[in-house]
């Protein structure tokens, strides 16, 4: 019983999750001509297998009732019929050949990701998406930013409960973009029902698909690929603008980065070192070393009263550039930039107790990248 | 002969009257089904081949 009332509230909980409440029981009609379209085979091969189905279990439960046996008490015993198995072998070939004609079409509309105006490099990260705008120099991350108190249900859950992003994926209005889907650790899966995009980015691999949005708005996705603890909280919006509006916020990104870039060389005062670090603590290293920096061991360690990471500076920048081997610490030498990586490990030096005073400047961890 | 390539192919179809298998039983060699069915599978798998190019194309 209560097992039974477990998947009760399971089933139920399902029933009224946002998705299912935004697009009913259906798979949505999205908002590009290639979403439209396979909705639209969608739908046709659903009507097709209604028919088959009622006509089947038709027959079927006909047949039961009309030969029962209080009506024929004596089994007919007959063993072939060429002509009916050769109607319901080739009815059954023709119809999958009338669905496979249009589904090929679709099929190869969607692999062919020629003449794309702009290229997304997606990365899969335990546990968040990066997103690199190829050939425009704008990259940056995109993790959860649903608080943690909702996770922990001490405040209670908005409208978009673990579907929302610090930085959402911009994407300009009737352009086609191609995407590059690859991975830096495990098989994820970058899913926006909206886009009908569903594809696996795997580690050493880049798949490719391609979106044209028709509409702008806000588009939301999740991770569809069992990933490791934090699967459920890594998910995907996309925002998209129209053209004009793209380019501008495209520009201003570029300008962010250059400015960053300056960064590295001046120096950085402690305080804002702090401010900054704490945010890239949150949105990076908090999902695994908690918000606290309590950790989780033995997987993800304490950071706070961690006695090596306040001895050792020059452990702690190898640790955080090139990662472990063999543990769930990644390398963050690409993730992040000098003064994200100066900021964080300045942060973790001196917050929750760990009172080292150190301020690591940019361009001591600059210095130590080239390498 | 060509009995035996019938026989295969309405292996391939599925569906074969009894009397035919009936006949393939009595009077058949295991080889020659063998042989005919290993070239039926051949060119099964070129026609498949050639058919996805030509979808491909
Ligand atoms: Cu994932």
């Amino acid at each position: 019983m209560p097992r039974r009332l477990a998947w009760l509230s399971g089933a139920g909980g399902f029933a009224l999750s946002p998705q299912v409440l935004a697009n009913g029981w259906n798979m949505p009609v999205g908002v590009t001509d290639l979403s439209r379209e396979i909705h639209s085979l969608h739908m046709t091969i659903f009507w097709i297998c209604v028919v088959i189905g009622v006509v089947v279990f038709g027959v079927m439960f006909y047949s039961l009732f009309r030969y029962r046996r209080s009506r024929q008490p004596q089994a007919a015993n007959f063993h072939e019929h060429t002509t009916v198995e050769v109607i319901w072998t080739t009815l059954p070939l023709l119809i999958l050949v009338a669905m496979a004609v249009p589904a090929t079409a679709t099929l190869k509309n969607m692999y062919d990701t020629g003449d794309a105006e702009l290229d997304v490099m997606v990365t899969g990260q335990q546990w968040r998406w990066r997103y690199d705008y190829l050939g425009e120099e704008v990259a940056f991350t995109s993790s959860l930013s649903t608080p943690r108190a909702q996770v922990r249900g001490e405040e209670a859950r908005g409208e978009t409960y673990l579907l929302d992003v610090d930085n959402p994926l911009v994407l300009p209005v009737g352009r086609k973009v191609r995407f590059l889907f690859t991975s830096d650790d495990v098989i994820h899966s970058w899913w926006v029902p909206e886009l009908a995009v569903k594809q696996d980015t795997v580690p050493g691999f880049v798949n490719e698909n391609w979106v044209r949005i028709n509409e702008p708005g806000i588009y939301r996705g999740q991770c569809a690929e069992l990933c490791g603890i934090d699967h459920g909280f890594m998910p995907i919006v996309v925002q998209a603008m129209a053209p004009d509006e793209f380019d501008a916020w495209l520009a201003e990104r570029r300008d962010e980065a250059a400015q960053e870039a300056l960064g590295v060389d001046r120096d950085w005062g402690h305080e804002e070192l702090m401010t900054r670090g704490e945010e890239v603590y949150a949105a990076i290293c908090a999902s695994c070393h908690q918000p606290e920096g309590q950790g989780a061991p033995p997987t993800f360690p304490a950071l706070a009263g961690n006695p090596r990471l306040q001895e050792d500076l020059g452990w702690q920048l190898d640790t955080v550039i090139n990662g472990v081997s063999g543990t769930a610490m990644p390398a963050f030498r690409n993730t992040l930039n000098p003064v994200e990586l100066a900021a964080v490990i300045t942060y973790t030096r001196n917050a929750w107790g760990n009172a080292t005073g150190d301020v690591v400047q940019p361009a001591r961890v600059a210095e130590r990248l080239a390498r | 002969m060509w009995q035996v390539i019938k026989s295969v192919l309405a292996a391939f179809f599925g569906v074969q009257k009894e009397r035919q298998r009936r006949r393939d039983f009595e009077q058949g060699r295991p080889g020659h089904f063998i042989l005919v069915g290993l070239v039926a599978a051949a060119v099964l798998v070129l026609l498949v081949v050639l058919l996805a190019r030509l979808a491909a194309s």
